[in-house]
């Protein structure tokens, strides 16, 4: 632990370089690093949720760590997306090979927000839940306001950690005026939604490789279910199991030793990197997600899934039903 | 079995294409909360959209805005068409699903008309085999009157590669419906060629029907019953489908030319 500062900051000097895309600014990365050297003692909604008696009793695993309290697990996580908030770009790249950002596009136009069947369109309200740094909310919008010309569409960032909306915050201040006027950021817990999310009230609720994080899936599959519209859309994207068995053999492989090696001379940080490793691994199967889905109210069509590049993430969608 | 071996031969061939897609599985799970599922492959929401979608189709084509339309009809919202697995496919899946199924009935209604008139001609009973085939092929080509000017539209999204796979399983099953309906039980080594002349037959006389400007789409019957005759000479059915695919595909690759797409 002593050693890692010092490995921080050599790794730093080197970290220029790789540092890719075009979107992130010097301040934003400035400013994450700045929360990344204190991981453990920030504040946030998570605290309100550790206050509650139910998410303190209930165990739940930690990566691999069993018989941790919910409540201490929401805490952890939020310390590694702090440590992590700063690369998890690249660590993103790392997992998906550097196509998570195919997957994303694929994702939101699948989805095509902003299509509308009426003259003026109907307005749309999204909800994206671990939006962290923006990345689907801006598609969205894109595909929405640009695509399909319907600025009635407006998209809520929600995440659990502050510090990540902050980095959203402040990319968001790059689109045009009437997008950034359509967004909006709050912090909340996903698996206990605060009042000012009306219940039936989102058409569209997504989450993107941050659902295997919940402390408890069931729980927030069933706050997603309860603020949709009747005929509202739950859809998620999420690193998954790999179908094929050589394949798989070789993406474990490479996850397992590769990915936290690379976290440990990159970032300097073995720990957390390990742990979106060992979560990855603990997500359910598509098949089992999808039944967890159905089991929360939902109808899904077909298969209720559509696996990306063999199953290393997949798409899960299920609709509220009309009488739900 | 021969349904699966021709089903294996398919996707034998598939390989050799070199078309990749997702593997169509013969028994997709269909989910549903809290109702039974309706009969059929379609689930509740599922049919509840397409089948509203469906009467749009003649105006907007098998089209997103078809099923937007179709959405808001049944009482959705417009992000609900999300939930489809196939967007507008799932539209042509709908009609190619829904014509076959209608098939029997009509095949009933048909014969038993037949049998039912004066006379000792042409009797349902006693109607040939190809005969029956080829009434069956007709009446199937018939009931696409009403979206044709959408079919070519529909033939290119199904010649996409992810789609060729459950449109090549979906001629299979039409061709094994015709042969069912017409009597036919014969489970030797004939049943593929005989499936395959049927389907080659049919897809080419559906593309010629996009076309056909005359009464009744009467030169598309006698296309039909010229191709049935000339295939079950050549009998190369594997060739045949393999003739379609090449057909779907330059008919896929026009239309996007003709949409401006540089390819
Ligand atoms: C890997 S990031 C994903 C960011 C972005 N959606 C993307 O696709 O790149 C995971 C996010 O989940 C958030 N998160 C973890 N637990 C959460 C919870 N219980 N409620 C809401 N957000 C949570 C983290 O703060 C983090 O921002």
């Amino acid at each position: 632990m002593a050693a890692r500062p010092v490995l921080r900051t050599a790794v730093r000097a080197v970290r220029v370089l790789p540092q890719s895309g075009p979107s992130r600014s010097c301040s934003s990365s400035r400013h994450v690093r700045l929360f990344s050297t204190t991981p453990r003692s920030f504040k946030s909604p998570s605290d309100h949720a550790t206050s509650t008696s139910s998410s303190t009793d209930r165990t739940t695993h930690f990566g691999f760590e069993d018989g941790i309290s919910e409540a201490e697990k929401t805490e952890r996580v939020a310390g590694v997306f702090h440590s992590v908030a700063e690369s998890y770009d690249r660590m993103n790249d790392l997992m998906s090979f550097g196509v998570h950002r195919l997957w994303k596009d694929h994702f939101v136009s699948s989805l095509n927000p902003g299509s509308s069947s009426s003259i003026p369109p109907k307005p749309q309200h999204i909800l994206d839940i671990a939006g962290g740094t923006g990345d689907i909310a801006f598609r969205m919008l894109h595909n929405a306001h640009t695509i399909h010309r319907n600025t009635s569409v407006h998209v809520t960032i929600s995440d659990i950690n502050p510090s990540m909306l902050a980095v959203g915050k402040q990319r968001s201040l790059s689109l045009p005026p009437s997008q950034q006027s359509a967004l909006s950021f709050l912090p909340a817990d996903a698996t206990a939604l605060p009042a000012s999310i009306l219940p039936n009230s989102i058409d569209l609720y997504t989450v993107a490789f941050g659902i295997r994080n919940f402390a408890n899936i069931p729980l927030a599959l069933r706050e997603a279910y309860r603020v949709l519209k009747p005929g509202g859309v739950f859809a998620c994207l999420e690193f998954s199991k790999v179908e094929n068995p050589v394949l798989d053999a070789v993406y474990k492989r490479w996850s397992f030793s590769g990915i936290p090696l690379i976290g440990q001379l990159v970032a300097g940080d073995r720990d957390s990197y390990q742990y979106l490793v060992e979560s990855i691994e603990r997500f359910p199967s598509q098949g089992e997600f999808r039944d967890m889905i159905v089991d929360a109210g939902f109808v899904v069509g077909g298969d209720g899934y559509e696996n990306l590049t063999g199953g290393v993430a997949a798409i899960h969608k299920g609709m509220k039903p009309l009488d739900g | 079995m021969a349904p699966s071996r021709a089903f294996t031969r398919l996707a034998a061939h598939r390989r050799v294409l070199g078309v990749v897609g997702r593997q169509y599985q013969l028994q997709r799970p269909y989910y549903s909360y809290d109702h039974p599922p309706p009969p059929g492959p379609f689930n509740q929401t599922e049919h509840a959209i397409l089948s509203a979608a469906y009467t749009h189709v003649p105006e907007h084509g098998f089209t997103q805005h078809a099923l937007s339309l179709g959405a808001r009809d049944a009482g959705y919202l417009d992000i609900s068409t999300a939930v489809l697995p196939d967007g507008p496919f799932s539209l042509i899946q709908y009609h190619l699903i829904t014509k076959r199924q209608a098939l029997a009935p009509k095949s009933r209604a048909i014969f038993n008309a037949l049998d039912a008139a004066p006379g000792d001609g042409a009797k349902g009973q006693t109607m040939k085999i190809d005969d029956r085939v080829e009434r069956l092929a007709w009446e199937r080509l018939l009931s696409n009157a009403d979206v044709i000017h959408r079919w070519q539209q529909a033939l290119a999204v199904m010649a996409q590669p992810s789609h060729v796979p459950a449109s090549l399983r979906e001629l299979a099953l039409l061709a094994d419906e015709i042969y069912h309906l017409s009597g036919d039980g014969a489970v030797d080594p004939s049943w593929y060629t005989k499936r395959g002349t049927v389907s080659t037959a049919y897809v080419g006389a559906e593309l010629f029907m996009t076309n056909d400007r005359s009464p009744g789409f009467a030169q598309t019957r006698e296309f039909l019953q010229r191709r049935l005759e000339e295939s079950s000479k050549v009998g190369n059915a594997l060739g045949g489908v393999a003739q379609w695919m090449e057909f779907t595909a330059v008919a896929g690759v026009n239309i996007l030319r003709s949409k401006g797409m540089r390819i």
